[in-house]
């Protein structure tokens, strides 16, 4: 008989595999290419955390800004959710302040769409690092 | 600042990232870094000359 829902979630999914742990997507989220790290990946972690900073690094010199929730506007939320996917760069971003942005210059649509391209990427890296850690991915 | 360079560097890190994302072997990656990042290139300018007439 099929397992039901609940406990194949226990279990990390239908094939039983375990879920991968806390703690190594917290790190392969606030440090890109960390995770992969961990797993032995270096030539994957060495890329993903050049080609996610490299991304970042655009944006930053685009004078792009890193989104924030606006009250009235869903849509900045899915904004906001991508930029979260930076991890440390974007906590760092609003603490030093050089992804706060400049709507004025002509960057600054092109600023928002690399930040929100590194951290998409990001969040990508850290479901592959919760594939290869279950054994789902080599 | 030049459009199309930034275009052209976006379409690279993303095809970059994606090779090395959904493929293992260096010529799998190879390939599919060149398809893709010729596809994401031609793809916009493509786009951009058939929106050329909308206002």
């Amino acid at each position: 008989m099929r397992a039901s829902s609940s406990q194949d979630r226990i279990e990390g999914g239908s094939e039983g595999r375990p879920a991968a742990p806390l703690p190594l997507l917290l790190a392969a989220w606030l440090i890109p290419g960390l995770g992969h790290l961990i797993l032995g990946k270096k030539n994957r972690a060495a890329v993903f955390a050049a080609v996610i900073a490299a991304s970042f690094l655009t944006g930053v010199v685009l004078h792009g800004a890193l989104a924030v929730p606006q009250p009235g506007a869903p849509f900045s939320w899915l904004a906001f959710l991508a930029c979260f996917g930076n991890g440390v760069l974007y906590i760092a971003g609003h603490l030093f302040g050089f992804g706060n942005g400049t709507a004025v210059t002509a960057g600054f649509g092109y600023g928002n769409t690399f930040f929100i391209t590194a951290g998409l990427m990001n969040l990508l890296a850290v479901l592959d690092v919760s594939d290869i850690s279950k054994g789902a991915k080599d | 600042m030049d459009h199309f360079l930034l275009l052209v560097w976006h379409a690279f890190l993303v095809s970059i990232f994606f090779a090395f994302l959904w493929r293992s072997g260096r010529r799998e990656r190879v390939k599919l870094f060149s398809k893709m990042f010729i596809v994401m290139v031609l793809g916009a300018v493509l786009l951009g000359w058939l929106m050329y007439p909308v206002p």
